[in-house]
């Protein structure tokens, strides 16, 4: 099974994502930018950034990390700007109720582990439930299934194989492959499936969409082959398919860790790990214990196993940049000023909540720690009656954490439509003790957040449109104005990331607390899929 | 205390300050900051007459020919503009196509042609064939179309922040996030009362706050039946330049362009709404489906682009004609309102309501477009 990518076969292994395919191959550039050739590779590896669309059989601004590698398809590196298709003949148009339309009592839209937990436990108390997912195969980021065919890796990927076939027994409706992308007030959702799209009318709605790494600019950080490190693990637990040979990991927090012994163990030399706190805090340590030992020793284990694979732990080290040598390779160096060559860099400095469907819609956030994070009350219902939020979308809280919040959720728009369902003073207690580990796991990890300080005045704040920070500084200082009049000075935030990654960090150098106005779609949405043609 | 004060830095407020200051008037600028037309709109140079709207409304034809003239003008306002400002807004006079899909529209819209024509504008028609030479991008729907050589397009992100920084250089005071409640006329000055608390005292004023004039005219006890209308507009993706002309549909809502870099940016007026606490215009999923389907109909590769953001924004509406002239209750407060086509007609406006406001020659009769009208309205 081969693709064809520009004239040269490249081997297809059934389910695997085209990002997968092309990166066992080698080919790391994936398109060209405004500023010409050379451009972009994977960088999110989950659909956000939009940093990996190429030509797919024609279509421009298909994403390589969401679309599924085909035997026989015909791959094209993204020239700038992309031509579209010939067409003449349009759809006749279409009214909104004109679409297909969906109405389950309870609609969950995302399918990690808050999703499943809310649907399982709403399913229970006897509701129907619909649960959406974008990606081929349910399970979000903890639970990341492997593609069809492989066995599961690990008790992660079993756990979680297990919850989605214990969602399906109870008869939970699950759609896969399906982009929620619009959200309008009281309760209404856009959805793109296979390119048709679906509007969704549930009476309730769990929004469970989880969260993506913080974007950390530094020079040489939209080079192909820099990528989160949560894109590096997907390729590997879902796909087999390491990101390089040659890896260094650089960031904040155990996942690095982790994805560092998940790819070592697979044969990839992990060159280092640079980590950006700087030290075992002993009391920290004793609260972790206390609050999960489990979940504690296997995160000393981690390190041990760190130790025997020979990968040295830098503590306290931030990347100081990243450079194209001429063989193709990547040179990074750390700010301790060694240097690294290596064929992938992966990066992850924390994470950021998945808002935009939930601030499309109108519900109220408040930012803390220079993010935008719904407000809900002890029912997990958001300022808007019938719209719950869980999970990593609220700020990241792991895996258990989004299990009890979604069963809360569950439980409660259960009761609000009119079922009795069971206490969840359980849940609610061990909910205490996950977030009780959370502080303490990251009072051990504590580090501020590098912002831009490892950039550059040419290093990009803005992916997608290519905006600099020196043109950033240069607009802030050019007049009184909002975040908005910043953005539309610079264009910083336009682009098809919709701004995910670089507001944030533009609130933090204006030193404001605000984030750009919510849009509709939330991702963006072909127009032929919008009429279903 | 300014000698003159102008309220609402849209378009229409900046162009005005920046006259007055070439004038060498001592003028203030203050805006409240928020929901301008002219931050979001979608930059088309208007200037033929909407078909559509001479169909619905034959009662306003007179209007709509008498009003026609400025639009040539305003057109020609923005090009003098760019020059003037030396800086690159993206403007391009390529021509507007208003499209129809059947003969009975092709005829109706031959007919306007020649209206426009007697009336000195630069308007044609073509058939399909010609169509297909001048627009190949045009889908097989469309039977023929009125092609207007002076319409255009523009970038009004650039032109707003070149305005904004022009106005920087002159040293015009200009006041963001300051909004005013209410005006007081005393005899020796007019008093604007923030809704700060604060107050700032001018010899004269200029209503230039959009659909924000009404009530600023009605605390004077003037009648100005401003009203905020949101609506929608959508922006794709970048690709590879393909539609050449500002293209408008004869009797649907939808005007398309693309912009220099490449992006596809879709309006024509489906509704938006107000909603939340703040009255934040907010986009409607069915204005959103209904105007996108619509301009892949017309121009069917537009459907292998990607939508990347829709949003609304808040237009201001009248009776369709300028507002422009001293209110009588109180003649050291003008007004400064275009009619429909706003951004176009913007600068235009700005410089025909600054000589009303230093008594010189505007180069239109302007009587049609006093505020007095409204008070005669009033009281029957
Ligand atoms: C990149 C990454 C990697 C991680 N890896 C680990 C790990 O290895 N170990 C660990 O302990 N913790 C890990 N975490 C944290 C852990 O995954 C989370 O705490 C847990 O998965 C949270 O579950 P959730 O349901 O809130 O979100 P997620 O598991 O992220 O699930 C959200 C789901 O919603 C879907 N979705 C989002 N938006 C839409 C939309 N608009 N339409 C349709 N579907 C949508 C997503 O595709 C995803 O399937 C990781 C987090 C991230 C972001
Ligand atoms: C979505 C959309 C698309 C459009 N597309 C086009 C187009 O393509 N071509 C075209 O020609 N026209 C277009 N228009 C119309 C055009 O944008 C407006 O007519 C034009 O911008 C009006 O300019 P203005 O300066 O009169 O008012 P505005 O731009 O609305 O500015 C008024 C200003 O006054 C301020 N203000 C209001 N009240 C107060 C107060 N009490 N105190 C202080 N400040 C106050 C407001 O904050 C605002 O900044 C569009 C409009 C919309 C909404
Ligand atoms: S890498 Fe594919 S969207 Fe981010």
């Amino acid at each position: 099974m081969t693709l064809d990518f520009e004239g040269r076969a490249i081997a297809v292994r059934p389910g695997q994502s085209l990002a997968a395919a092309l990166t066992e191959a080698g080919v790391l550039d994936l398109r060209d930018t405004r500023r010409g050739p050379g451009g972009r590779g994977l960088y999110c590896g989950m659909g956000a950034c939009q940093d990996c669309v190429m030509v797919v059989d024609g279509v421009p601004n298909t994403r390589a990390c969401m679309t599924k590698a085909v035997s026989g398809q015909q791959v094209m590196r993204q020239p700038h700007p992309a031509p579209l298709p010939q067409r003449t003949t349009g759809t006749r148009p279409l009214a909104l109720e004109d679409l297909p339309e969906e109405t389950p009592e309870l609609l969950v839209v995302g399918g990690g582990a808050g999703g499943l937990a809310a649907a399982l436990a709403a399913r229970r108390a006897g509701v129907e439930v619909l649960l959406v997912d974008e990606r081929g195969i349910p399970g979000g980021q903890y639970y990341k299934q492997a593609m069809p065919g492989l066995a599961p890796m690990d008790a992660q990927q079993s756990e979680g194989a297990a919850l989605l076939a214990a969602c399906r027994e109870a008869g939970v409706r699950i759609l896969d492959g399906t982009e929620v992308w619009g959200a309008f007030a009281p309760l209404l959702f856009l959805a793109t499936r296979h390119g048709q799209t679906l509007r969704l009318r549930p009476r309730a709605a769990v929004l469970a969409t989880g969260a993506q790494e913080r974007a950390l600019p530094f020079p040489g950080w939209t080079l192909p082959g820099v990528m989160t490190t949560g894109a590096a693990q997907t390729l590997w637990r879902s796909y087999r398919t390491l990101p390089g040979r040659r890896v260094l990991v650089a960031g904040n927090g155990p996942l690095n860790l982790q994805v560092a012994l998940e790819l070592a163990a697979g044969g990839a030399q992990v060159v280092a790990v640079a980590e950006a706190s700087s030290g075992l805090r002993p009391l920290a340590l004793a609260r972790m214990l206390r609050a999960a030992p489990k979940l504690a020793a296997k995160g000393l284990g981690m390190l041990v196993t760190l130790r025997r694979h020979g990968i040295p732990l830098r503590r306290g080290r931030l990347l100081r940049s990243v450079t194209r040598t001429a063989d193709g390779a990547l040179l990074a160096e750390l700010d301790d000023g060694t240097r690294h060559t290596v064929d992938a860099v992966l990066c992850g400095y924390g994470f950021q909540p998945e808002t935009a469907l939930l601030r499309a819609i109108g519900a109220t956030h408040a930012m803390q720690d220079g993010l935008l994070r719904p407000q809900r009350d002890a029912q997990m219902q958001t300022s808007m009656e019938g719209l719950y939020a869980v999970g990593d979308g609220c700020g990241l809280g792991g895996a258990p954490a989004a299990l009890a919040e979604g069963e809360i959720a569950g439980l409660a728009a259960a009761r609000a439509l009119g079922r009795s369902a069971p206490s969840d003073a359980p849940v609610r207690a061990s909910l205490v003790r996950h977030r009780a580990f959370q502080d303490a796991l990251w009072q051990v990890f504590r580090a501020p957040f590098p912002g831009l300080v490892l950039a550059q005045p040419e290093t990009l704040v803005c992916r997608c449109e290519e905006v600099t920070l020196a043109q950033i500084d240069a607009a802030i200082a050019a007049g009184p104005g909002d975040i908005g009049e910043v953005k539309r000075r610079t264009r910083c935030g336009m682009g098809r990331c919709q701004g995910r990654y670089c507001a944030p960090l533009l609130a933090a150098r204006m030193g404001v607390d605000d984030s750009f106005a919510p849009r509709v779609p939330a991702r963006p949405v072909r127009i032929s899929d919008l009429l279903g043609s | 205390m300014t000698d003159i004060a102008v309220i609402g830095g849209g378009i229409v407020g900046m162009c005005l300050a920046r006259e007055l200051a070439m004038a060498g008037r001592d003028v203030t600028l203050l805006d409240s900051g928020h929901h301008a037309g002219t931050t979001a709109n979608a930059g088309s140079l208007h200037v033929q007459m909407q078909s559509r709207f001479l169909r619905m409304y034959p009662e306003l034809v007179p209007n709509l020919e008498a009003s026609l003239p400025l639009y040539p003008e305003a057109a020609r306002r923005w090009r003098l503009l760019a020059e003037d400002l030396g800086a690159d807004i993206e403007l391009r006079q390529s021509g507007g196509l208003m499209v129809c899909e059947t003969a009975e529209h092709y005829e109706f819209l031959a007919q306007k042609c020649r209206r426009e024509q007697a009336l000195g504008l630069q308007v044609e028609m073509l058939d399909r064939a010609a169509l297909r030479r001048v627009a190949p991008y045009l889908g097989d729907a469309v039977h023929g179309a009125e092609l207007c050589a002076e319409e255009g397009k523009l970038n009004p992100l650039l032109a707003n922040e070149a305005l904004r920084r022009d106005l920087q250089a002159r040293g015009v005071p200009y006041h963001i996030g300051h909004r005013i409640a209410r005006i007081e006329a005393v005899r020796e000055a007019l008093l604007l009362h923030g809704t700060d608390g604060s107050v700032i005292r001018a010899g004269r004023v200029v209503l230039a706050a959009g659909a924000g004039s009404g009530a600023l005219a009605g605390s004077l006890g003037a009648p100005l039946p401003t009203v905020a209308e949101p609506l929608h507009m959508n922006i794709t993706e970048a690709t590879a330049p393909l539609i050449l002309h500002l293209v408008q549909h004869a009797e649907r809502m939808i005007t398309l362009k693309q912009l220099a870099a490449g992006q596809v940016v879709i309006g024509g007026g489906w509704p938006a709404r107000f909603a939340g606490p703040q009255d934040f215009p907010t986009v409607e999923a069915a204005s959103l489906v209904g105007n996108l389907s619509l301009a892949q109909h017309i121009v069917p590769p537009i459907g292998g682009l990607r939508l990347l953001r829709s949003w609304a924004g808040v237009n201001t509406t009248a009776d369709g004609q300028c507002i422009l002239g001293p209110l009588p209750q109180e003649p050291r407060v003008h007004v400064a309102v275009p009619g429909d086509a706003g951004y176009t007609l913007g600068p235009l406006v700005a410089s025909m309501a600054a000589a009303l406001l230093l008594g010189r020659d505007p180069g239109f009769a302007t009587d049609r477009f006093t505020p007095a009208r409204f008070s005669r309205a009033a009281s029957g």
